[in-house]
């Protein structure tokens, strides 16, 4: 089983990366980088992005976050050898990533100040996502009992 | 089970409270829940200059779908498998139900653009099937975590 979990928490590694340079080159990464491509710019002659466009973003986003964080939350918390620590790490990756999606729905649709919520909870999540799955790597090869 | 499990099961439910809520709103935006909106959506319109989908501009659509749809409805069902529902009679009906429903919805796109108006009539009807079927499932899962 250890290589074929392995080679999952490899492959989520790689999404998270390509995930953080996708959105660097298309979507944007940071506030004023976001807020052009959902609100585009007149003087620029920058589009801003269709209702229906950001709902297929948003609602691929829902579908991949929440599927590779329940997979990569099930490999942790069964090689986490400290469980209430664990807890508040799937808590606070789970909760994170919930709470990105939400700011940029309201950023979108309300309030483009909660984009700076959205950024956060974004690197958030990203970050202890990343240390999840090197934890959970590390255990399945390094720790001396699971 | 284990608590951080019972956790990531109540994320999950509400990333997929999420998931059904913005297909709603797509489905509103892009196709609309009436007849005539879900014709003009496959078949096209000349008079509103709405072009007629193409089979491969389906294909396109639901290619991605078909995977997501499958993998999300196991995902789902294997939860439901530790609740107490199921050895019930009704939960064999739901996992029927459940893969019907979304192959359904994911293939009348097919035959509406073939000119089966009928079908027009079977998507909107199946995708609010479908709707509620998850919703009764994730009550189900919901109720086991929390009380059971």
């Amino acid at each position: 089983m250890q290589p074929i979990i392995s080679g999952l928490l490899i492959f989520t590694l790689l999404y998270l990366v390509a995930d953080i340079l996708v959105k660097a080159n298309s979507f944007g990464l940071f506030s004023s980088a976001i807020k052009l491509t959902l609100f585009g710019d007149e003087e620029e002659f920058i589009e801003p992005l269709s209702q229906a466009s950001f709902l297929e973003f948003i609602h691929t986003e829902i579908f991949f976050i929440m599927m590779i964080l329940l997979t990569l939350s099930a490999i942790y918390a069964r090689v986490s050898r400290k469980k209430s620590f664990s807890l508040w790490i799937i808590n606070a990756v789970l909760l994170s990533s919930l709470v990105s999606l939400i700011a940029l729905a309201i950023s979108y649709y309300f309030d483009p100040l909660l984009m700076n919520l959205y950024v956060i909870t974004f690197f958030l999540w990203h970050i202890l996502a990343f240390y999840m799955a090197t934890y959970s790597l590390w255990s399945l090869h390094f720790a001396k009992s699971i | 089970m284990q608590k951080a499990y019972k956790f990531s099961i109540l994320y999950f439910l509400l990333f997929s409270l999420m998931l059904l809520a913005s297909s709603i709103l797509i489905f509103n935006e892009k196709i609309g829940f009436s007849l005539q909106s879900v014709l003009e959506y496959y078949q096209g319109n000349e008079d509103k200059f709405i072009a007629a989908k193409s089979t491969s501009g389906i294909l396109k659509i639901i290619l991605p779908h078909i995977f997501a749809f499958g993998l999300f409805i196991m995902v789902i069902l294997h939860f439901t498998v530790f609740t107490k529902s199921r050895n019930s009679q009704v939960f064999h009906f739901i996992i029927y139900a459940a893969f019907i429903l979304g192959l359904l919805e994911l293939f009348t796109p097919l035959l509406i653009i073939q000119g089966f108006v009928f079908f027009a009539y079977v998507k909107i009807v199946v995708f609010f099937l479908f709707e509620f079927l998850m919703l009764y499932l994730f009550w189900i899962l919901f109720k086991s975590i929390v009380y059971d």
